[in-house]
């Protein structure tokens, strides 16, 4: 199907591993706009923004950013800890927006379900509602991650 | 009927040759601008091949513009001052530039096109960046995530760098779906050392370069890093010193130490080097070798929790609460931090607490 | 048939080229880069720009290619692979003179040239216009009207999909599902013009 240039541009930063190993996309053929588009309509059934969950996963960050890598308590249910290396990430979107290499990862102390993301990954939530493909290594679930950072 | 199937024949592949012609003579025509000249700084002239984009021709002359997404327009890491010759703004370019830019002439450089004479300013520090060939010699565990390795200078066989500053390691493929990408890292090396560097590496779960640190790179490989880069150095006065880095910010601390070491530098200074656990820290005999080497020099390792089964008598809790707990005199003192951006940002808030004003407070984020 | 002064020919071929015999809507032609370019209203109308553009040029070149070269030398069974030719070399030379002259007419405009090379609506334009044998004045009109008529379908569709963007639509129908079923209710209501420019 014939594409704008513009989605084509995106589409290989998104695929290629010139910005994360293994792209953003993971073993997923969809489109970015047909991914976004799947995870709106989960979205609008779970009943929550995008806005919203960045809004969370950057509240829980900060907390977990406070004790500089060691694990600490959210809440009563949840720990998190963050994982930081030095560079920056970059918004394939291409406007100018740079990320930390700041991993957090948060685990519901009850079921032990982990779930983890990088500080790009709460901007590409906050800004393109983009989740991830399916297979990508920090591919969020919208389901799943609404369930243990809520 | 052969005949005029021949001459309809004869007829179509002329019109499409004719078309192809145009065409030739059209990209001959439009897409050659000539040779063009870009003044450098108002010194120096450039006579280089119009039609490729300005980072590109840079880099043919080996001036390396610093770009993280190969010229793709994605980073906006390429900006430069074009003073004249750039032609309008481009939509690809708008999003990457303040107003404040926009007025000042300052551009995307992969984005401009060199078709005519250009007139631009690369800051002089760009000018000192080579490229260099080098064998690893030697790779060395320091911690169970951490790895030095030691990389000998083949072509050039020097680079001259001030303690502090930074190279960037080109990724090669190294398996399917990988692309070349430049990853920075502090050299860690003693600068007397001067046909060598070494660079000390954490392995990032996942990471490009780090993957190929670890698992891929072995003794006797070529590599090619470039540099040197970097505004992180001792300044010339002689306050106190508070070294502040964990993990592998370790690495700038190490080269400047060997340099105070070198040149017999008498600055009372102290190190905080924080880690999550005993296992964590690394260099140890190394750093209580320069306590004894450096005139005023006190080295202060800090374990934030440590783990079941390791002993430790030293410091605990976080780097930062250690600095809080020991600086008397903040006031005084010149900070160099090298960690995190969460550590650096910590660290700076504890400082401005004790009394530290922003203007002594040195970090590399890595920006 | 009265002698009709030809310049109310042309106005009339013109307007029904937009609406009762609209290239997308009524012929379905050029359907691809018209599903594929309409999830946003910017890229859809620096393609339809591109469109009318090309479409009208090249019937242009076109006619003037079949009545000078193609009937006089007997080639008619080349006219399919001729007119591609001259529609692809029009469009490659067009991208070169914008890229020289105008870097910001470019970036914006284009970048969609070479996608529409093989946008079967172009050829399909100058098919109808040996088909009808138009003069070269009504040609310049049936193409001018042509390419008007795809920008509006596009456009139009590009402005009814993202309105849709947050809508709830079934899962197997997101994407191009719903904007076949979109462009054919479009369709539909296009039928509507037929008969309105009826009895000349």
């Amino acid at each position: 199907m014939k594409r704008p240039p513009g989605e084509s541009k995106l589409e290989d930063i998104l695929r290629s591993s010139r910005l994360v190993a293994g792209g953003f996309m993971g073993s997923d053929t969809r489109s970015a706009s047909e991914i976004i588009e799947a995870d709106a309509s989960d979205l609008l059934r779970l009943g929550i923004t995008a806005k919203q969950i960045a809004a969370r996963m950057q509240e829980i960050t900060n907390i977990a950013k406070t004790a500089l890598g060691n694990w600490v308590f959210v809440d009563g249910q949840r720990k998190a800890m963050v994982e930081e290396a030095r560079g920056v990430l970059i918004c394939p979107w291409g406007h100018l927006r740079k990320c930390d290499k700041r991993v957090t990862v948060v685990i519901f102390v009850k079921s032990g379900e982990t779930v983890r993301w990088s500080d790009l990954n709460i901007h590409l939530i906050a800004e393109h509602g983009f989740f991830e493909g399916k297979g990508s290594a920090y591919r969020l679930d919208p389901e799943k991650l609404v369930k243990i950072i809520f | 009927m052969i005949f005029s199937i021949l001459v309809s024949v004869f007829v179509v592949s002329t019109i499409g040759a004719v078309l192809a012609a145009v065409l030739c003579a059209s990209e001959y025509f439009f897409r050659s601008y000539g040779p063009c000249e870009i003044t450098v700084n108002n010194e120096r002239k450039l006579n280089v091949e119009g039609g490729s984009n300005l980072l590109s021709v840079l880099t043919e002359q080996k001036i390396f513009i610093p770009s993280a997404c190969g010229g793709r327009g994605t980073c906006g890491l390429c900006k430069l001052k074009i003073q004249e010759g750039a032609g309008p703004l481009l939509p690809t370019e708008e999003p990457f530039l303040t107003a404040e830019e926009k007025n000042s002439n300052i551009r995307l450089s992969c984005q401009v096109k060199v078709r005519n004479n250009l007139k631009i300013e690369i800051p002089p520090e760009l000018f000192a960046i080579r490229e260099y060939v080098c064998k690893c010699t030697e790779i060395t565990d320091l911690t169970y995530d951490m790895k030095q390795f030691r990389f000998e200078l083949i072509e050039p066989k020097t680079m001259g760098y001030i303690p502090g500053q930074y190279v960037q390691l080109l990724t090669p493929v190294y398996k399917k779906g990988i692309e070349e990408v430049y990853r920075a890292y502090s050299i860690s090396s003693d600068p007397a050392d001067k046909n060598a560097i070494e660079l000390i590496i954490r392995l990032v779960p996942g990471g490009i370069c780090t993957t190929y640190c670890f698992e891929y790179l072995k003794v006797g490989d070529t590599v090619k890093v470039n540099g040197p880069y970097g505004q992180f150095r001792l300044s010339d006065t002689n306050a106190p010193i508070i070294f502040i880095a964990g993990g592998s910010g370790m690495a700038p601390i190490k080269c400047m130490l060997h340099h105070m070491k070198n040149t017999s530098n008498k600055r009372p200074a102290t190190y905080y080097f924080g880690g999550n656990t005993v296992k964590d820290l690394c260099l140890l005999d190394l750093m209580r070798s320069f306590e004894k080497d450096i005139p005023n020099f006190k080295f202060v390792p800090v374990v934030a929790r440590p783990a079941e089964g390791e002993t430790w008598n030293g410091q605990t809790g976080l780097v930062t609460e250690a600095v809080k707990r020991n600086v008397k005199n903040a006031s005084e003192c010149e900070a160099y931090l090298c960690g995190s951006p969460g550590m650096i940002d910590a660290a700076i808030k504890i400082l401005l607490e004790l009394g530290m004003s922003i203007k002594q407070i040195f970090y590399d984020k890595f920006e | 048939m009265n002698q009709t002064p030809e310049i109310w020919q042309v106005f009339v071929v013109c307007i029904s080229a937009v609406f009762t015999q609209n290239m997308v809507l009524t012929y379905f032609l050029g359907l691809c880069p018209f599903l594929g370019v309409s999830r946003e209203l910017k890229a859809a109308m620096g393609l339809g720009a591109a469109v009318v553009f090309v479409l009208t040029a090249t019937c242009m070149l076109n006619w003037l290619l079949y009545h000078y070269v193609i009937i006089p030398l007997g080639l008619y069974f080349f006219r399919f692979i001729l007119f591609i030719i001259v529609i692809a070399a029009f469009v490659q030379f067009i991208e070169m003179v914008i890229e020289r002259y105008s870097p910001v007419l470019y970036q914006s405009l284009g970048i969609f040239l070479p996608l529409i090379t093989v946008n079967c609506a172009i050829l399909g334009a100058a098919l109808f216009m040996v088909i009808r044998d138009y003069s070269f004045i009504i040609t310049v009109g049936y193409s001018l009207g042509s390419g008007i008529g795809w920008f509006m379908a596009i456009v139009t569709l590009a402005g009814i999909r993202q309105k849709l963007t947050y809508s709830r639509i079934p899962r197997g129908l997101q994407g191009p599902g719903i904007a076949v079923i979109i462009a054919g209710i479009m369709a539909l209501a296009f039928i509507g013009f037929t008969g309105v420019l009826q009895g000349r």
